[in-house]
This record gives structure tokens, C-alpha cells and sequence, in this order.
């Protein structure tokens, strides 16, 4: 699956990977570093990658950011300041920490967001605040869960970032090996 | 120790065709030297986030240089782009680092640590294939030009002095025209001359 997604990648006309890779998005960075028609940028902190995938932008590369639900939350002021103040439109990839837990707690986004809640040990707090923080951040996104294509999500995230013009994302709540 | 006039002025006059990058207490004076479509300001953006999206230009335009003119604060902000740059290989940045020891826009307050830490002796301990710093404003002047064209990455670590420069904004009654415009139609700009008008 993670070469099938380079290779969707690559027909995009992504040039750069950006981000932090994790355990659902690993096999990706890993196949991504084997191509040297993408180019491969792993930053220190996920705010790093809007900045980093703003200047790609800029200076004419198509960069996709691939990052964690964790660093989403972490790059609030990253992605307004840059992407998504200079109207770059830069797809992100956002694997969705806690998903799975979510649902076997039997609880999701429209829960409010009591202290009980919040501080479950049996609910990752990660899923609970993703999609509340993309809709309050003014950031598109669209779900790819188990049994749906990622390439084809992928394919539609290039797309649509490009017709809207500011960042827009893809959360992916599946693996890819 | 230099003044920022002392630290721009020798920079705007070698500068031939690198983009240049800039944020804080150094975009309005920048922005009065310089009316370069390829000038960026980091102003009205992300603190913190003017190195990395240098880099990120650098990557995009390896045959050009591509310097950013980053404040000390600015730069403690994203320490970590420091590893990033490295490890990303790009000959073609140029990292200078405005050590005034205070954030200046918003009315000198001391950054962590002022005065004690050695951003020149961080970068090289990350990695900078080069790495200057300077605190006399003959010896920046001459070496200028051998900062633009040595193989990088390459980090610049200036001793500047207390600035009075306050809050930045974007409006057509800016002086610095990069300034006259909204983020987003500069970038426009911006990005139209560096791929539609190769005699940059």
C-alpha cells in the first residue's frame, strides 16, 4: 500500500514528503526515502512542516505535509501564519492518533468535552479534539478509514487543496502497510 | 557589536539574485534598502517560523541562494530548524541570526538567556558545514561577499545593538513595498518572479 501511495504521490506532482513520520505513516516515509523523485524532509517538530511546505510552495515545488493528529494540535500558528495566510495551497496527511480507542470506548467527536471525558484512561483525548480543531482552524479535511483507498483519498486531497487554495487535509484513521 | 544598518547595509549591496527572507525588527529596514520582488517578509505570519520557510525556498530553489535574516528570539522560537537545516543538506541557505538579546518588536524584553547563549557555537555543534560570527561591522562588511557564495548550509551569527522597532503591519502606507501588500498577494508575487522571470 505505502508504494501504491508514492506512486499516487509521484502522479500528483508532489515533489517533497514534509513531516514526522509515525507508526500508521512510517511505511510511507520509508518508501518515499527509496524514490529520488520525491524529496524527502523530516522536521524536528510538526509546526516546522507548514513553514517548511509554505516555502517549497513559494518557490514553485508541490510539497504534501505528512504529519500525526499530536503535531497537528502542536502547529496551530505554524499553518495559520504560513500556509494558510499566504494562500498555499499545501494537502496535508494527518493519521489519526486514537481512533480506534475512540470507538471501542463508544464515545467520538460529539461528546462534549467534559474533564470526565477529557481524562479517560480508556478514550485518547488526541481523537476527541482533531476534528473540533481542524473545523475551529478553518482547515478542509475529509476522513479515509479501514476499508477505503488512500491512493483515491490522496488523489482527491491534491485536487481539492489546489481548487481551494489554502491547506486542506486528508485524516487518515487506516494504515498503510 | 553592529548596528541593524550596519548589518544591512553591506548585504543589500552584494546582493545580486538570492531571495532574501526576513522577519522582525529587520523587515521595515530591509524592505527601505531593498525593492526586490524577491524579498519576503515574515510579518504578519508565524513567529518563529521564518528560517524553516526559508529553507523550505532553498529546497525549492537549489540553484538559487537564499538568505534569511532571522532575530534571536525568532530563532530560539524553532531551535530544532537548526537539525532540519542539516539534515536537509541545503548548500544554498544562508542563516543570519540578528543577536540583539531582546525581543524588540515588543518593547526589549530580555530573550532567554541574553547574552549567554552562543547561537554560532550551537549552529556548528548542529552541523553547519559553515559558520561565522561577527561583532565588528568592517569585518561583516568585507566578508559579505564570501558569505553569499561559500557552499553551505552556512549559519551567520551578528552581534546587533538595541533597536526601537515596534509592531509590524501590512498596509499601502508602508514605506517597504513588500509591505504594501496582503501575505497572500505577495506571495503571489513573489512566487511569480521566481519561476517566470529568469533574468532574476
Amino acid at each position: 500500500m505505502a508504494r501504491r501511495t508514492v506512486d499516487g504521490l509521484m502522479r500528483g506532482g508532489v515533489t517533497h514528503v514534509v513531516g514526522i513520520p509515525d507508526n500508521m505513516s512510517g511505511p510511507l516515509f520509508d518508501e518515499v526515502a527509496l524514490h529520488a523523485a520525491i524529496q524527502l524532509v523530516t522536521v524536528t517538530r510538526e509546526g516546522e512542516a507548514f513553514a517548511v511546505a509554505a516555502g517549497l510552495w513559494l518557490g514553485g515545488a508541490s510539497p504534501i505535509v505528512v504529519i500525526q493528529n499530536t503535531g497537528l494540535l502542536e502547529s496551530g500558528d505554524a499553518i495559520r501564519g504560513t500556509a494558510q495566510r499566504m494562500g498555499a495551497p499545501v494537502p496535508v496527511i494527518v493519521t489519526g492518533r486514537g481512533y480506534q480507542k475512540m470507538e471501542q470506548s463508544g464515545v467520538n467527536q460529539d461528546h462534549a468535552l467534559t474533564r470526565e471525558l477529557l481524562t479517560r484512561p480508556d478514550v485518547d483525548s488526541t481523537a476527541l479534539l482533531t476534528e473540533p480543531t481542524f473545523n475551529a482552524w478553518g482547515i478542509p479535511f475529509w476522513r479515509c478509514s479501514a476499508g477505503e483507498d488512500p491512493v483515491a483519498a490522496i488523489a482527491r486531497l491534491l485536487d481539492s487543496t489546489q481548487a481551494l487554495g489554502i491547506p486542506a487535509a486528508l485524516l487518515l484513521t487506516r494504515d498503510l502497510d | 557589536m553592529l548596528t541593524v544598518a550596519q548589518l544591512l547595509g553591506p548585504l543589500a549591496r552584494y546582493r545580486t539574485n538570492e531571495a532574501v527572507v526576513t522577519t522582525m525588527s529587520v523587515v521595515r529596514p530591509w524592505g527601505i534598502l531593498s525593492d526586490s520582488d524577491l524579498d519576503f517578509a515574515s510579518a504578519d505570519s508565524a513567529m518563529g517560523h521564518a528560517a524553516d520557510l526559508a529553507l523550505g525556498l532553498a529546497l525549492a530553489q537549489p540553484a538559487r541562494k537564499v538568505v534569511c535574516v532571522n532575530g534571536d528570539g525568532s530563532m530560539l522560537m524553532s531551535l530544532g530548524t537548526l537539525a532540519t537545516v542539516v539534515g536537509s543538506a541545503a548548500e544554498n541557505f544562508i542563516l543570519i541570526v540578528c543577536d540583539n538579546g531582546e525581543y524588540e518588536i515588543t518593547g526589549n524584553q530580555p530573550v532567554p538567556a541574553a547574552g549567554r547563549l552562543d547561537y554560532s557555537g550551537v549552529a556548528d555543534a548542529a552541523g553547519f558545514r559553515v559558520v561565522y560570527r561577527f561583532d565588528d561591522a568592517g569585518a561583516w562588511s568585507t566578508e559579505v561577499p564570501e558569505v553569499l557564495s561559500v557552499k553551505g548550509p552556512t549559519f551567520v551569527h551578528v552581534i546587533t545593538e538595541s533597536g526601537t522597532q515596534g509592531p509590524i503591519g501590512r498596509s499601502p502606507a508602508e514605506p517597504a513595498r513588500y509591505l504594501q501588500h496582503s501575505l497572500s498577494d505577495w506571495s503571489k508575487i513573489m512566487r511569480t518572479a521566481l519561476l517566470e522571470s529568469p533574468e532574476y
